[in-house]
């Protein structure tokens, strides 16, 4: 397991975000995060950047309590993109990098790399406000993974991308699970959950209502009329939303 | 490199490189030397005007007395003042002397054809005073009353000087220094704004850029605070440095332009014995008042304006006043810069700031009006006090400098300040972790101050 939580709760004021969260992401899986909105999955994946401390809980990081060092092999695509908008392209990725542990020579030759793989070479000098919302997409792409991090996060990735692009960024996302990379992807795009997770959770209310392989779920949740009717496993949208309605908060 | 010097050294090479930076520091020096060079030519350009007067004398006393002075011709007339009024073509004015004016001081009248000033009816006033008392005493018949009035004219001049608590004597500090100290305090309080102000303005614009969240994956906030503060404040002393640079060496330029020589080496001499003792002093006046310009011998005659020139070019007493202005800058900046970046995080828009920014710049135009105090008893209760709390002290303490503050009140002041800005520090660090998450409704004071207590 790369990331064990047990027991997490965070308390925002009178709000309990999360209300006893456990769960365990398997190395090597691309594990779903879902729920619904407000259910606590962005205050969850916060407590395992470390951008927030649960109030009480624990959260493991390959097999020992979180660190501050671990922020540097996690690698974290936030829902709500952000750049520095008036700074170069290339000194921010640099930037980024940096701050992630890598010295400034090996990022600038992994952002080369990874600007001609994307073909945006010529950008390196623009500054981000120059760029469209997809352009800049991309690069926020590229400081999330350039510190090539075990563990990397997405939060909703596929938001704002035209569909030529989403599919580069899916095939690159499968290129890192390849590599090695676990990967924790948090999406309402159920038919995305289907094509690229093995394992998923979904959260409601702050708690964990539901974990395991795709298929775990598939035969929990099915029942065995549905599964000889209709002759094909449930989908993952109508799990979802069985779920979360017969949850009782 | 570690984290927090990564974002002081982005902070300060994104805001250096900007145009604006680079605009405003090589400008402002160059503005303020030319303002100060104006105003030194529009006083030339001034003094060298003549200004013509037409003495009408009843008393027969005064007239043919008169005699030319700087930029007043006297020309004794005949014609009367309606003469003169209906043609005045190169005439001033007309100064009309009563028949009475040895026995009525107040017999006298200036009709002028543009505006008067104070300084030129000062001029006509003490002329004729000076010609009045000259006659009244030839009345008593005194023998060799020119070589006894020669003998008898006296022209005091005043130097003070400051007994130090090792006994030592110097030279009290009176114009100049008090217009530098009084400049420091003023950069204090603008520098201590202006910047503080970027600091907020920073934190929210990272708000509202969303891009907070990438960034704080990776560095904690308090690390993001501190090196947003101290990256800017590098940028502050960059700029003062220049600025200082700047000034210095247009500074010599002007002064060797529009100095002469002698008056120069006077001064030089000067700061090269510290500016103690009488012998640099009294050296200007056996200076042959004869062979300058009539304007700069009342240059030499005037030690204020030599041991001014003096100190200008002494390095030895500038250096530690700018020390502990650099000194008080770095705490009363960091104390305000975190106050101002708690306020940046708890806000979405410069807008709503304004409510918060008040209780944070009312001290400062607090230790603003207070240094103005300062200056008329830099030693007094209020200046004493305010030099000590630390939201004034930056401002007041850098003011009172230059009248000698005891070394305890100095060290006092010091550590005051450096324990309050560790608070402030803390409890900014609190809120603002709290804050850059907080987005939508503007949070009120209750709920800043329950943030302080919610666990990182």
């Amino acid at each position: 397991m790369i990331i064990r939580a047990e027991s997490v709760v965070k308390q925002y004021g009178s709000f309990r975000a999360l209300d006893g969260v456990s769960l365990s992401i398997p190395r090597g899986s691309v594990f779903g995060l879902l729920g619904p909105n407000g259910a606590g999955k962005t205050t969850l994946i916060r407590i395992v950047n470390r951008i927030t401390a649960p109030d009480t809980g624990s959260v493991f990081f390959d097999g020992r309590p979180l660190q501050p060092a671990d922020v540097a092999r996690i690698g974290y695509l936030p829902e709500e993109r952000g750049l520095y908008k008036k700074m170069r392209v290339g000194a921010q990725v640099l930037y980024f990098a940096q701050l992630k542990g890598l010295s400034k020579a090996e990022a600038e030759r992994r952002a080369r790399e990874w600007f001609v793989r994307f073909g945006i070479e010529g950008w390196w000098n623009k500054k981000i406000e120059e760029l469209s919302k997809g352009m800049a997409q991309k690069v926020q792409f590229i400081t999330t993974v350039l510190h090539e991090p075990e563990l990397l996060i997405f939060d909703e990735p596929f938001s704002g991308f035209d569909p030529l692009n989403a599919q580069l960024l899916k095939d690159e996302m499968l290129r890192l699970r390849d590599r090695g990379a676990t990967i924790i992807f948090s999406t309402h795009n159920m038919a995305s959950v289907e094509e690229v997770c093995t394992h998923i959770a979904l959260i409601n209310g702050g708690r964990n209502i539901l974990e395991g392989t795709l298929d775990e779920v598939r035969a929990r949740h099915g029942s065995v009329e549905e599964r000889v009717v209709v002759r094909q496993s449930l989908s993952m949208h109508d799990i979802f939303i069985k779920a979360v309605n017969n949850h009782e908060l | 490199m570690s984290k927090i010097g990564l974002v002081i050294a982005r902070e300060f090479n994104e805001r250096v490189r900007k145009r604006s930076f680079l605009i405003t520091t090589i400008l402002t020096p160059l503005l303020m030397v030319g303002l100060i060079g104006g105003m030194v030519a529009m006083m030339s350009l001034r003094s060298s005007d003549t200004k013509t007067i037409e003495v009408i004398d009843s008393s027969g006393v005064v007239g043919p007395r008169l005699e030319d002075a700087g930029t007043i011709d006297y020309l004794p007339t005949e014609r009367t003042l309606e003469e003169i009024n209906a043609s005045h073509e190169s005439t001033w004015g007309v100064l009309v002397v009563g028949p009475n004016v040895m026995t009525d001081p107040s017999d006298v009248r200036l009709y002028s054809y543009s505006s008067s000033t104070f300084e030129i009816e000062a001029a006509i006033a003490g002329a004729i005073s000076s010609i009045i008392e000259t006659e009244k005493l030839k009345g008593y018949d005194i023998e060799e009353l020119p070589r006894i009035m020669a003998e008898v004219k006296t022209d005091v001049r005043l130097t003070a000087y400051k007994v130090d608590e090792s006994g030592g004597e110097k030279e009290s500090s009176s114009m100049l220094s008090m217009g530098l100290a009084y400049g420091l305090g003023f950069l204090m309080y603008m520098f201590v704004l202006l910047y503080g102000v970027q600091v907020m303005n920073g934190v929210i614009e990272e708000k509202n850029s969303k891009v907070l969240e990438v960034i704080v994956s990776s560095v904690r906030p308090f690390e993001l605070m501190m090196g947003k503060i101290v990256g800017i404040a590098c940028v502050a002393v960059t700029q003062f440095v220049i600025w200082v640079a700047v000034i210095a060496v247009f500074g010599t330029i002007v002064v060797h332009r529009m100095v002469p020589e002698d008056i120069l080496a006077a001064a030089q001499s000067m700061s090269a014995t510290g500016g103690v003792g009488a012998d640099g002093l009294g050296m200007p006046t056996g200076t042959p008042a004869a062979e300058m310009g009539a304007d700069m011998s009342a240059l030499v005659d005037n030690p204020e304006a030599v041991a001014a020139l003096g100190s200008m070019m002494d390095l030895g007493y500038i250096v530690p006043m700018l020390a502990v202005f650099l000194v008080f800058f770095a705490g009363g900046y960091l104390l305000y810069a975190a106050a101002f970046a708690a306020v940046g995080s708890a806000v979405d828009n410069v807008q709503d700031s304004q409510q918060f920014q008040m209780p944070i710049t009312l001290p400062l135009v607090f230790g603003m009006i207070g240094m103005i105090n300062a200056m008329q008893d830099p030693n007094g209760p209020i200046a004493f006090w305010l030099s000590l709390v630390p939201f004034t002290s930056p401002m007041v303490m850098v003011e009172r400098i230059p009248y000698g503050v005891p070394a305890w009140q100095l060290a006092l002041s010091i550590a005051l300040l450096v324990a309050t800005f560790v608070a402030m520090v803390w409890l900014a660090g609190k809120i603002y972790r709290v804050g850059i998450f907080m987005y939508g409704k503007k949070p009120s004071l209750r709920e800043l101050a329950k943030w302080i207590s919610y666990k990182s």
